[in-house]
């Protein structure tokens, strides 16, 4: 029995198939990178996968158990949590509240929450900011936030939506390491959208390309950008001369 | 116990906070011994009531950022459930209220649940729909009196079975006993678990989704609190008019002075329903009376809310309190 299963995901946006017949498998602690060009469907099967779309047909297994259609708040429940590529940038509630939100997805008792909230604060180096709103802060310190209040709610499997674009180099860095120190830490299985290639060669133990929403190839980083397809769809010819 | 700690702790706030809210409860505590006379005594019981009443809306209205202008409907079953259970079977009070908080939650409920799958703007309009379809039946339904309403025996004593009083009073501290219990709910409220929810869903619907928060139910709680604080307050209503009608308890106007007073004040703060009821209720009396009597200038009050609503959502969404802040923050 695999950790992911996802058979055959068909999403048609009335005439525009954004996912067709898209079928792999996640085992667990696994780190796999989704990578395609704009418009290959990438978001559109998280949100499958995560249930903010209802696939038209295809089938999800998550830990055994078939999630296809389930709720977003039931996917969470189970252990999925997922970031956003576009962080809501709000007014309304403070860093440490935000993570709170997160940490009541486990508890009723506020100061249970408040106290895994400051735990995960402290994990990611967010305790200083911890007061502050998030539009009061920078871009790669709001993608943080967005990571800790998912983490709170205890994921297994974390689906990250190009956490690292709009990064400068050393932020990149910092992420990179962060990822993969929750993954052998703290045994997160991760399932990455990104674009930075550096970052996608860096951590992905395996690769997943999408293309027009069909799955053109999958497998190690290193066979993925030798692979004439994706050469053609994504990489470019350039990249390929590069290596 | 837990709760009960929460609700009465305030020292979240400022200091300038916890001392006005001293000072304000002193006044309250004194007031009926200042010899103001009995209008003000009729407009502080008014005050008092629209406060429970926005606090009320705040939980939905505020805290979850859904534009609810539906209140009025609760007010009418709060009224009538009171009223028609005194005069049909003489049933006490302390039974009759609770039988309608039960009556409002459960309609809540009932109309909640199809009508959160609506939002924002539609959803607002449906919850003017839901009241004023109440109105209407209650309008024609010559069991529970029809337009003509409810009339409830007076008692020459004072009652403490059936809360009727001859003197103002008496109804002046049953109402404030009501607006603490509201304000120390609140004050838990804010703090609970349903409270955060709420904030995360009117911030972010789909990041709140992605947290685990399943956005309809919390919506439909918070909508059903609303709706008991609502309740309450229309019980109170009925044996402190002594008769209700439905013009009275559900008119569209009710549910929109329910939602600006707590708008105006400053939605999801604590202080901002009170704030807003000690605006707004005034300024209605000065309006009604002055403009609508002795002008003959009807209508022109509603005018005046529109244009306060205008005023609120273009320069300040979060209400006077928002302003207060906006003005504590940039002091520091």
């Amino acid at each position: 029995m695999s950790f992911l299963t996802v058979e055959n995901i068909v999403k048609d946006f009335g005439g525009l198939v954004a996912n067709n017949n898209v079928s792999f498998t996640i085992e667990e602690g696994e780190i796999i990178g989704l990578i395609g060009p704009n418009g290959a469907g990438k978001t559109t099967l998280f949100n499958c996968i995560v249930g903010y779309h209802r696939p038209d047909s295809g089938k999800v297994t998550f830990r055994g158990k078939d999630i296809t259609g389930m709720k977003p708040f039931a996917t969470n429940r189970e252990g999925i949590g997922r970031t956003f590529q576009i962080m809501k940038v709000t007014t309304g509630m403070t860093v440490l509240e935000n993570v709170m939100v997160g940490a009541f997805c486990r508890t009723n008792d506020r100061n249970t929450a408040r106290g895994k909230a400051l735990e995960v604060l402290n994990d990611l180096a967010l305790d200083g900011v911890k007061d502050y709103y998030i539009n009061e802060l920078p871009i790669a310190i709001q993608r943080k936030v967005g990571l800790a209040r998912t983490l709170a709610t205890k994921p297994v499997l974390l689906m990250l939506d190009e956490v690292a674009s709009g990064l400068n180099p050393k932020e990149i860095e910092d992420v990179v390491e962060l990822l993969r120190r929750l993954n052998n830490t703290k045994k997160i299985t991760l399932f990455l959208i990104e674009h930075i290639m550096e970052m996608v060669m860096k951590v992905s133990q395996r690769v997943i390309v999408l293309d027009y929403g069909e799955k053109i190839a999958e497998g190690l980083p290193a066979d993925i950008v030798r692979n004439e397809n994706v050469i053609k769809a994504y990489l470019g010819e350039k990249y390929a001369q590069g290596l | 116990m837990e709760k009960l700690k929460d609700a009465l702790d305030f020292s979240d706030f400022s200091k300038a906070e916890r001392i006005g809210l001293i000072i304000f409860s002193v006044f309250l505590l004194v007031f009926p011994w200042l010899g103001t006379g009995s209008f003000a005594k009729t407009v502080m019981i008014q005050f008092l009531l629209f406060s429970l009443f926005g606090m009320g809306w705040n939980t939905i209205g505020g805290y979850g950022g859904q534009v609810e202008l539906g209140k009025a409907q609760y007010v009418g079953i709060g009224a009538y459930t009171v009223a028609l259970m005194m005069v049909w079977w003489k049933i006490p009070f302390w039974i009759s209220m609770p039988a309608g908080i039960l009556i409002a939650i459960g309609y809540s409920f009932a109309i909640g649940y199809p009508l959160f799958r609506l939002k924002g703007h539609y959803f607002a309009i449906a919850t003017i729909c839901t009241s004023l379809v109440l109105k209407d039946i209650f309008d024609n339904w010559s069991l529970v009196g029809a337009a003509k309403g409810v009339e409830l025996p007076i008692h020459e004593h004072p009652d403490f079975v059936y809360m009727q009083f001859k003197s103002d009073t008496y109804y002046y501290f049953f109402i404030m006993a009501l607006f603490y219990i509201g304000l120390f709910y609140m004050n838990w409220f804010r703090k609970s678990k349903l409270g955060y929810q709420l904030r995360m869903i009117k911030d972010d619907e789909d990041a709140a989704e992605s947290l685990g928060i399943d956005i309809r139910w919390c919506k439909i709680k918070a909508y059903s609190i609303a709706s008991a604080f609502v309740a309450v307050g229309g019980g109170f209503m009925a044996v402190y008019n002594l008769y209700i009608d439905p013009a009275s308890t559900m008119e569209l106007s009710l549910s929109i002075k329910i939602a600006l007073m707590a708008m105006l004040g400053g939605a999801a703060s604590l202080w901002g329903p009170i704030i807003g009821a000690a605006f707004l209720v005034p300024l209605d009396r000065f309006l009604g009376s002055w403009l609508g009597g002795q002008k003959g200038l009807t209508g022109i009050d509603f005018m005046i809310y529109a244009a306060l609503i205008m005023i609120v959502s273009a320069y300040q969404p979060r209400g006077i309190w928002g302003i207060i802040e906006q003005f504590r923050k940039r002091g520091r």
